[in-house]
């Protein structure tokens, strides 16, 4: 066979061939994202993702939409404008979150004995199909990143209530009031996170009394388009295909 | 030559296998947490432990135990490390082995960071609670912000029975009495579970069409638009409301099941209750202090003066947790860890009784194993060579006064 020639006899091989390839590439994605991705979240996003007694509605709030909308928004970019895919973020942060699940599960679990009621991870994933539809939807990276980008910084925290509102519960321990996440931080010990690192319930937001989350997830959606619009050109960036000869792209 | 080079080529890659492989089978548990790697200058001249007492050698699963004592917030706290203004009363044990049911400075419970003064004494207590069996080197430790862990003393204690069995009930202020150990584990199960159920949902539908080739293909011959059917934007709608509508009614029911939350707590605990010693009548002046590096030896020249009304004698130094003993004054009754325990590793070139009113020269040796195996030697390699300690004189009447001595130190290599 010279290197003309087709390396598929019929219609059906092809498509088969196509089909064999989808997986392969889609399991190397995958896989590739999970792992940066992971790095990437676990650097930023860290101990307000890894312990309930950091999963504040301040910092937690703001923090964490900000710095996972990068992967998102750069993977949509590479999938959408190449192959109108709109899976991109969901497809991250099913990655990234299998990723965390497995490090939680069998790391801090299995490893050092944290209960995982208390090193779950966020969930990420309302923002994340909504962020793809949008896309879909609109068929633009600005809407996207404007609509799509806050709906991603306001989903998360009522995306997460239902999880850590049992932890929220008010105790009275030792004649001091805390919330059993609190507890949680205080009795399983952490021999290198003192409690001083942790970064809780500071800021000036003070004159909206009890409702400052939905202001910090405001915040935190406004961020969450600047970083969309960055990362998304970062995706479309590393989507280009200069680099091999004679493509017109 | 070209077959001999293969060859030892080859044999060195199987080497590095077999190595590797053997490696594999060597993975010792890391059971305690490296507190002689820590510069000796910091576990010497900053928190100073002393009177520590471990209530139990072997506890089992859910019985509890506490460390206590005492420790001096140094004086002469080292320019290189920032001051203890934001520290944390911790405990240094590999992960959550016990959990620490409680911890005390001065009575006051300290779940949170506190402020401590340069040159006070503390009375401090952790109680902690048997999780996980097993064999575990069990530390006092101070967290300081800007400054590290900075670990006490530790010793080991055995944990029995097995961690299946460990409850850990709180009764939360709504009245629910729970098993912290496992609460609320299954809601976390359920709604990641849910959600990653309608992300692959999401996922499914459009991966099981063809993808990378023909699409690619599509896109590239302007025919993209093509690619997005009505009813994919139809599914798309369902799925963007419908998380909508789960995230908000989620929400909602969880509001009204939850009605009483309270939100994280945090902050600083300032104005800890400090501990009275007895005020010292001792003065020491320390006229040098060298460190003999082969004799693992520390010796000191010190004029003493007893400005009290009663006799004292030199009975035990203390420095970074290791206490050398003059067992003629003074004799360990706490059982306190042999590796940190020179019992007759204080000699005091005149230790009669100073006489109130004496002012006295004296060459004091503490010399120990513990000074190589703490790594306290490697004082000389810090970048602020000085030695701190504490001084115990005791009188007739077994009364003990504390004087903190601070220094220069030379080494001597011959």
């Amino acid at each position: 066979m010279s290197a003309s020639q087709s390396a598929v006899r019929s219609r059906a091989e092809a498509v088969q061939v196509s089909r064999t390839f989808d997986w392969m590439i889609l399991f190397t994605l995958f896989t590739a994202v999970l792992g940066g991705y992971h790095i990437h979240y676990m650097l930023t996003g860290g101990d307000w993702d890894f312990w309930t007694d950091w999963k504040d509605r301040r910092l937690w709030v703001t923090v964490a939409p900000i710095v996972s909308i990068t992967f998102p928004a750069a993977v949509q970019a590479c999938l959408w404008w190449r192959y109108r895919l709109p899976v991109g973020a969901t497809l991250s942060v099913v990655a990234l979150m299998i990723g965390e699940w497995i490090n939680r599960y069998m790391n801090f679990w299995g490893w050092t004995y944290f209960p995982v009621n208390i090193c779950f991870p966020s969930n990420l994933l309302p923002g994340a199909i909504v962020l793809d539809v949008v896309l879909m939807l609109g068929n633009s990276m600005t809407l996207t990143a404007v609509i799509g980008g806050l709906a991603y910084g306001l989903l998360f925290y009522p995306g997460n209530w239902p999880v850590i509102a049992p932890l929220h519960v008010p105790v009275e321990y030792n004649g001091m009031m805390m919330t059993l996440a609190d507890l949680q931080g205080y009795h399983y010990v952490r021999t290198g996170t003192p409690e001083y690192i942790r970064m809780v319930e500071k800021g000036t937001l003070r004159t909206f009394g009890k409702d400052v989350a939905p202001v910090s997830a405001f915040f935190s959606g406004f961020v969450s388009i600047i970083i969309y619009f960055l990362w998304h050109f970062f995706g479309r960036w590393f989507a280009k295909t200069d680099f091999i000869a004679d493509d017109a792209s | 030559m070209k077959i001999i080079k293969d060859k030892v080529a080859k044999l060195s890659f199987v080497a590095l296998l077999v190595a590797m492989a053997t490696a594999m089978f060597y993975a010792p548990a890391a059971s305690a947490h490296g507190e002689k790697s820590q510069a000796a200058f910091m576990r010497m001249r900053t928190i100073h432990w002393f009177d520590l007492n471990w209530s139990k050698e072997e506890v089992a699963v859910n019985e509890t135990m506490t460390i206590s004592g005492k420790f001096l917030v140094f004086a002469g706290w080292p320019e290189t490390v920032d001051k203890p203004e934001v520290s944390f009363l911790n405990v240094g044990i590999p992960g959550p082995v016990f959990i620490r049911a409680g911890s005390w400075i001065g009575g006051q419970l300290v779940p949170r960071s506190v402020s401590l003064e340069l040159g006070e004494v503390y009375e401090f207590k952790v109680l902690l609670k048997a999780r996980r069996p097993g064999d575990w080197h069990v530390h006092s430790m101070m967290n300081v912000q800007g400054g590290g862990p900075i670990i006490g003393p530790g010793k080991w204690v055995t944990v029995t029975g097995s961690m299946s069995q460990f409850v850990n009930p709180v009764t939360t202020l709504t009245g629910q009495t729970i098993n912290l150990e496992n609460y609320a584990l299954d809601n976390v199960y359920f709604w990641h579970a849910v959600w990653f159920a309608i992300a692959f949902a999401w996922l499914l539908f459009w991966i099981k069409r063809p993808l990378f080739v023909p699409r690619h293909i599509a896109v590239s011959t302007g025919k993209a638009d093509s690619l997005i059917s009505a009813g994919d934007k139809k599914v798309g709608m369902l799925f963007g409301v419908g998380t909508m509508v789960i995230v908000a009614a989620s929400m909602a029911s969880t509001n009204e099941k939850y009605p009483v939350t309270t939100p994280l707590q945090a902050g600083l605990l300032r104005g800890m209750k400090t501990y009275q010693m007895p005020e010292s009548t001792v003065s020491v002046k320390v006229d040098d202090a060298t460190y003999r590096v082969p004799g693992r030896a520390m010796q000191m020249t010190l004029t003493v003066t007893n400005n009290g009304d009663s006799a004292i004698r030199l009975g035990e130094f203390n420095t970074a947790g290791v206490r050398f003993l003059d067992p003629a004054v003074h004799e360990d009754d706490t059982n306190y860890p042999d590796d940190l325990l020179a019992e007759e590793g204080l000699t005091v070139s005149d230790n009669s009784p100073l006489a109130p009113g004496e002012t006295r020269t004296i060459e004091v040796t503490a010399s120990d194993a513990a000074w190589e195996v703490y790594r306290l030697a490697d004082l000389i390699y810090d970048p602020d060579s000085r030695f701190a300690g504490l001084l115990f004189f005791w009188d007739a009447n077994g009364n003990r006064q504390l004087v903190t001595v601070d220094a220069p130190l030379i080494p001597t290599f011959i």
